[in-house]
Formats: C-alpha cells, sequence, structure tokens
C-alpha cells in the first residue's frame, strides 16, 4: 500500500467512523495482519476500544479475519474497499437511474449499514419512503420487497458469506471463529419471506430535531421479540457488478462520442445481452450473432437488418477495436473486446491529461509516440513538425514527469553512452499507475482542504445552524413575519458573505472529489485486467 | 582508453547529440534549489462537470456524510472531563441507536466481558466517600475531648469550625458520582455540626465561666 493510499484511508476512516476506528483501521492496513492483543499494544487503545471498532469495521465488510493455528484469530484490512467508500454517492445514484427511488433507498441503506437481513432492509425502506409520503398514504411491504427481488436477480445486491449450520455431532469445542461460507449458487437465491406490512410515519412528537432526550426514548428493538424469518442470512451491495456497469457505461458512451447514438444503442444491446453469460473479468464478452442482436433490438429502434449490418461492420474495422468479428455463422458473430476497450479509455484519460497539463502541442508528441512505440529525438522533430528546441523542451517535461520512459538500446557490449540509442515510448501500464497515485493524492488534498475551509469556518457555522433551527420552531408556531425578519438579521450581510463563499467552496471541493473518483475507477479498471492478463 | 581527448578536459562521455542539443550550444542553468511549493501552471484546469446527475451526487454525498455521523458505527472519542459541567452540553447530546453485532458471525473474542465491573466500584466510591467524613468527624470528636481536659473552649470552637472548613471544600471538591454519598456526609455533618454546636466542653464548667471569674478580677484589683 502506497503512502498516498494510506492517507486517503485514513481520511475516509475518520470521517465516516471517528478517529478511534481511523486509528485501528490504518495500524491494521500499515502491517498486515495481526492478532487482537498486538494491536490492542501497538496503538496503546483499550481492548474494549479495539473490539468495538473492529466489530464495526467487520460490520462493514473492511475487515476480515483469519483463525490460525493455536487458535489465534488474526485480522486483516482491505485497503481497495476502504477506498470504495469514494464511490458511495455513485453507486446509489446509478440505482436511482435503474430501479427508481425503492431500490436507491435499498441501494444506500444495505451501504450504510454494510450488512443487512432483507426484513431489516424491507422495514427501514418502507419507513423511510412513508416518510415522504403525503399524510394518510403508506409504503407496502411488498412493493419494497419486489425491488428487492429485481435488484438479487441482476446480481446488485448479493448474500453474505453466513456461517454454516453444523449438526451437534461436533464434539469437541467450538472453534475461535467462525469459518463463513457462501455457496455460488445461494448468492443471489432470495428467501422465502412472506413480509407483510405497511411503513410506519414516526409521529411528529417523536421527532426532536435538537434531539432532546425523552424519558424512556422508545427503543426500535421491540420486534426483536418475535423471531426473524430469515434470521442470520445477510445481505450486502455487489460492488464488483456496480463496477460491470459503470465500465458497461464508459464503453457506450466512448461509442456514442466517436460514432454516434445509433452505433452506441447497437453496443449497448451487445453488452445488456452479456450481462449475465459473461463474467466481469473476461477479456471479451460471448460471441453474438446479427441476428441475435437484431431481435434484442431496443423496441424505439426501427433500423433495417441491412443497416445494423453495415454498423456492426463499421465498428469492427474501427481502429479502436471495440467490437471485434469473430465469426461468419449466423450472419457474423460479433464479441465486444472489453480489454481493449479499457486500454483505449485509460490511454485517452493519459492523452487528457497531458493536453490539459503541459499543451496541444506535448499531446502531438504524446500520441505520436504512442503510435511509433519507440522513437527517437531526431525523429520526433521530424514526424511532429515541431522545432527542435520547443519538441526537447516537451520530450523532457514529459520525461520528467513519467509520462514517458527512456529505452536504451546499447550498440556495443559495453553500454557506452555514445554508442546507445535512446529511444522515447510511452509504457501505459506505469504511466496509468503513477497517474492513479496522483489522483490519490489529489483526492486527500481535496478533502483535507474540505476538511480545513470547514473548520475555520466552525464558529459561523453552528451560529447559523443556531438561527436556522429557531427559524424553524417559530415558523411553526406560527409567528409574525417581522420576528422572523429579526431572527434572520441575526447574521450580518458580511457574515452571510462569508457563508455563501464557504458553501460555494465546499459544493466545489465535494464535486472535484466524485469526478476525480471517476478517472480513478477507469484507471483502476484498466490495471486489473493488464495485471489478470498477465 | 581510446577516446580520450586530453587530460582534464571536460568531455562527454556519449554523444552530446543524440540527447539533442548541438556541439558547442549553451547548455541549460543547472537548478541549484529546489522546485516551488505551488508553481504556476501555464494551463489552468477545465471546469468541472455540471449536470443533473452531478448536482444530485453531490446533494448525496453531503447527506451521506452527515448521517454516517449519527449511525451507531461513529465511534466518538471519549471527551476529557472538563472541569466545570456545562449545562448546555447536557442538551446537546445526540442520541444514537444501539447497535449489537451478530455474535455468531465474529471470533469469540469479540464479545466484551462484562464481569460485574459496575457493581463493586461505586460502592468503593461511595465507601471512600463515607469513611473520610466520618473519619473526619471522629477525629474532630477525639481533639475536642482532648481539649475539653485541658479546658480551653474557645480555642477547640475555633478549631472545630476550620475543620469543618476544610471538610466543605473538600465536599465541593467531590465527583458528582458521589452525589448521595456527599448528600449523606452533608446530612451527617450538620448532625454532627448540630451536635457540635453545644459543646460540652462549652457549659460544663459552667461554674468557672463568665460572671464569676470577672466579678473575681474586679475585686483582685487594687
Amino acid at each position: 500500500m502506497t503512502q498516498a493510499e494510506i492517507k486517503l484511508c485514513s481520511l475516509l476512516l475518520q470521517e465516516h467512523f471517528g478517529e478511534i476506528v481511523e486509528k485501528i483501521g490504518v495500524r491494521l492496513i500499515r502491517t498486515g495482519s495481526q492478532p487482537l492483543r498486538v494491536i490492542a499494544h501497538d496503538t496503546g487503545t483499550s481492548l474494549d476500544q479495539v473490539k468495538k471498532a473492529l466489530c464495526v469495521l467487520a460490520q462493514h465488510n473492511l475487515v476480515s479475519y483469519q483463525v490460525h493455528k493455536r487458535g489465534v484469530v488474526e485480522y486483516e484490512a482491505q485497503c481497495s474497499r476502504v477506498l470504495r467508500m469514494l464511490r458511495y454517492p455513485r453507486y446509489i445514484y446509478t440505482t436511482k437511474t435503474l430501479y427508481s427511488d425503492t431500490g436507491e433507498l435499498i441501494v444506500e441503506e444495505l451501504l450504510l449499514n454494510g450488512k443487512l437481513t432483507m426484513s431489516a432492509v424491507v422495514k427501514k425502506v418502507a419507513d423511510r419512503l412513508t416518510e415522504t409520503m403525503e399524510d394518510g398514504k403508506t409504503m407496502d411491504y411488498a412493493e419494497v420487497s419486489n425491488t428487492f427481488v429485481r435488484l438479487a436477480d441482476t446480481h446488485f445486491v448479493q448474500r453474505c458469506p453466513s456461517v454454516p449450520t453444523t449438526e451437534n455431532s461436533d464434539p469437541g469445542p467450538p472453534p475461535p471463529a467462525p469459518t463463513l461460507v457462501i455457496n455460488e449458487k445461494d448468492m443471489y437465491l432470495v428467501p422465502k419471506l412472506s413480509l407483510i406490512g405497511k411503513g410506519k410515519r414516526r409521529r411528529s412528537s417523536d421527532e426532536d430535531a435538537a434531539g432532546e432526550p425523552k424519558a424512556k426514548r422508545p427503543k426500535y428493538t421491540t420486534d426483536n421479540k418475535e423471531p426473524i424469518p430469515d434470521d442470520g442470512i445477510y445481505w450486502q451491495a455487489n460492488l464488483d457488478r456496480f463496477h460491470q456497469h459503470f465500465r458497461d457505461q464508459a464503453i457506450v458512451s466512448a461509442v456514442a462520442n466517436r460514432m454516434d447514438q445509433t452505433s452506441s444503442e447497437i453496443v449497448r444491446t451487445m453488452l445488456r445481452m452479456s450481462e449475465i453469460t459473461t463474467s466481469s473479468s473476461a477479456p471479451f464478452t460471448q460471441p453474438l450473432s446479427s441476428n441475435e442482436i437484431f431481435r434484442s433490438l431496443p423496441v424505439g429502434y426501427n433500423i433495417s437488418k441491412q443497416v445494423l449490418d453495415q454498423y456492426l461492420t463499421l465498428l469492427a474495422d474501427d481502429p479502436l477495436e471495440f467490437v471485434g468479428k469473430s465469426g461468419d455463422s449466423g450472419g457474423g458473430m460479433y464479441v465486444i473486446n472489453l480489454h481493449k476497450a479499457l486500454a483505449s479509455l485509460a490511454t485517452a484519460t493519459l492523452e487528457s491529461v497531458v493536453q490539459e497539463r503541459f499543451g496541444s502541442r506535448c499531446a502531438r508528441i504524446f500520441r505520436l509516440v504512442l503510435e511509433k512505440k519507440h522513437i527517437e529525438q531526431k525523429q520526433v522533430e521530424d514526424f511532429a513538425m515541431i522545432p527542435a528546441k520547443e519538441a526537447k523542451d516537451m520530450l523532457y517535461k514529459m520525461l520528467s514527469e513519467n509520462f514517458m520512459s527512456l529505452q536504451e538500446i546499447p550498440k556495443t557490449p559495453d553500454h557506452a553512452p555514445s554508442r546507445t540509442f535512446y529511444l522515447y515510448t510511452v509504457n501505459i501500464l506505469s504511466a496509468a499507475r503513477m497517474l492513479l497515485h496522483r489522483c490519490y493524492k489529489s483526492i486527500a488534498n481535496l478533502i483535507e482542504r474540505r476538511q480545513f475551509e470547514t473548520k475555520e469556518n466552525k464558529r459561523l457555522l453552528e451560529k447559523s445552524q443556531r438561527v436556522e433551527a429557531i427559524i424553524a420552531s417559530m415558523q411553526a408556531t406560527g409567528a409574525e413575519e417581522a420576528q422572523l425578519q429579526e431572527i434572520e438579521e441575526m447574521i450580518t450581510a458580511p457574515e452571510r458573505q462569508q457563508l455563501e463563499t464557504l458553501k460555494r467552496n465546499v459544493n466545489k471541493l465535494d464535486a472535484s472529489e466524485i469526478q476525480v473518483d471517476e478517472t480513478i475507477f477507469l484507471l483502476e479498471s484498466y490495471i486489473e485486467c493488464t495485471m489478470k492478463r498477465q | 582508453m581510446a577516446g580520450n581527448k586530453g587530460r582534464g578536459r571536460a568531455a562527454y562521455t556519449f554523444n552530446i547529440e543524440a540527447v539533442g542539443f548541438s556541439k558547442g550550444e549553451k547548455l541549460p542553468d543547472v537548478v541549484l534549489k529546489p522546485p516551488p511549493l505551488f508553481p504556476d501552471t501555464d494551463y489552468k484546469p477545465v471546469p468541472l462537470k455540471t449536470g443533473e446527475g452531478e448536482e444530485y451526487m453531490l446533494a448525496l454525498k453531503q447527506e451521506l456524510r452527515e448521517t454516517m455521523k449519527r449511525m451507531p458505527y461513529f465511534i466518538e472519542t471519549p471527551e476529557e472531563r472538563q472541569d466545570i459541567e456545562r449545562y448546555s452540553k447536557r442538551y446537546m447530546k445526540v442520541y444514537k441507536e444501539e447497535w449489537i453485532p451478530d455474535w455468531r458471525r465474529l471470533p469469540r473474542e469479540m464479545m466484551p466481558r462484562n464481569k460485574c465491573k459496575k457493581g463493586p466500584k461505586p460502592k468503593k466510591a461511595k465507601d471512600a466517600g463515607k469513611g473520610t467524613p466520618l473519619t473526619n468527624t471522629e477525629d474532630v470528636l477525639k481533639k475536642m475531648e482532648e481539649l475539653e481536659k485541658r479546658g480551653d473552649g474557645e480555642k477547640s470552637d475555633e478549631e472545630n469550625e476550620e475543620k469543618e472548613g476544610s471538610k466543605e471544600k473538600s465536599k465541593e471538591g467531590d465527583d458528582d458520582d458521589d452525589d448521595d454519598a456527599a448528600e449523606q456526609e452533608e446530612y451527617d455533618e450538620e448532625e454532627q455540626e448540630e451536635e457540635n454546636d453545644y459543646i460540652n466542653s462549652y457549659f460544663e464548667d459552667g461554674d468557672d465561666f463568665g460572671a464569676d471569674s470577672d466579678d473575681n478580677m474586679d475585686e483582685a484589683t487594687y
């Protein structure tokens, strides 16, 4: 784990779970798997706190454990999973576009709580939806269950590995830690539950904006008295499936940008057909015949078979090689080259970064070196048609930033510099890694800056929150316009200005984080698929 | 080796033309300091993407951040005890739902071991609380008895008051956990005080007190 990744994990854990969990989590990421007592001793926290922190991390699938010999249980943190926390808004928004509000809330609850039983999810989501509905209307559990089943069918949610049911014939003492197993077939199997009920609206007397303590706060665990039908069956969001969806989205939009809307629709159809049949790490989809594609096109598109064939031929001949032709049966068998597509997307990202950082001439040189694979200094000037001095300067700038590398080809066995060719080349994998590392650093910087800005204006923020609370309560009790005006004037004009600026800055920083995360996704997918190939 | 064109003369070990400088050309200056921390960029960054999706995700992100802070998974660092407990702090506490993990899925060592820690501790505190003022009053009584024997009534009264004053100060320094104990202390002390107000020694030697001695003194002086 690089320092930049560890720093980013630390910031994310601290923001979402607090400092104690952050300390334990970062310790585990840094030092690999460790037993409980060593963690407590090294971090200087009490055993109690360490246990709590590990429970929270395990609940959110950030830490896993393993039983070693002599019954010692060792805990290991998954750094890459921690980094996924940046992407939660994107997951939730994607579900909203596919399954509307119900699906969105299901995935949101699963992500916020790590893992939940189906009955718990359905109840929570129904309650939340009921709150937003008009008075008198409630959300039925059945509708929420249906959406849940649909999500499970399309593999967006999956079952967590569960404790195996051992028979009592096992004579030995219970193991120090259960080994969780999951059967491939059962991963998306929804238990047969008959969840009957409606969402409950929280009574307005229960809602307290200030969180004032009531004499006896009603605990929400009254339902625990009834036996939960699907006890022990926990569900989690299937992040890999979301990643597959994002990848498909990226490919479709790339095709739309390069060619036109119709060809992107064709590619989208092909990808949809291969969703379940192709595993997410396959280099290309299963071959699809042109007839099948024609039958599966969306209803609105009435292009003729010949036009479809023409489009497919065009796509297959494109130098980017998103689509390839693998045979002639059934009117032509076509595949989508997923790995090649990801490589093209990563390369395009690199090119765009070079262009925005160093200018379009540099980008031209970069594309030239990419095309020619290995090229000498002199040849660069000639091919790119850029004066020698500038070309030299640009090449060195890119070299110093590690976008390019030098390949030495010695003419003599003693590698004498005067008798060696120096060729410029772009190694896409290492350049992508370098850029990914930079992205992690940027997001860490963005988060730190946002926290700094918020801390600077903490007093002002608290004041404005209090004023808002006062105004809200006064409006509820029916105050006059003049009184409200007076309260609003408690915040002076320059303070209002300051608040506006703060809000704008924080929004900008947050939006930047989300967009850098998109780049991270592309680069990580590319690196992952390239490593698998080797 | 062949190729040395003269001792001491600066010569490149490689063909300078390969790197792009022509012979005899002025090389760029050597940089003697680290690059600046925030260098000027020639090209400004492209503006951020905007759209319905991006705005929704932004709002979601900020909302999620707030929600996570209120979840039971957010473990707050225990604050240091403040000298004076602020009244407002009691009403600003955020009440969180309790979360109990599924112990079947976790290693056995994760379960917290509650070994009746709650029992002895407050009892001890109460005992300690009760103990000291009692011993204090006992000490005072003993001292008073001693002083009684010496017959110095007024002085013992003052000492008594001093001792009670110090006890009260120590009372104020007690923690609020010992509220009950403190109340009991106060009550005990008040009782004792009431008893001590009328010190036995003060009025026991009633014959020697007051008028008799004065009369004697007057008559004695000439």
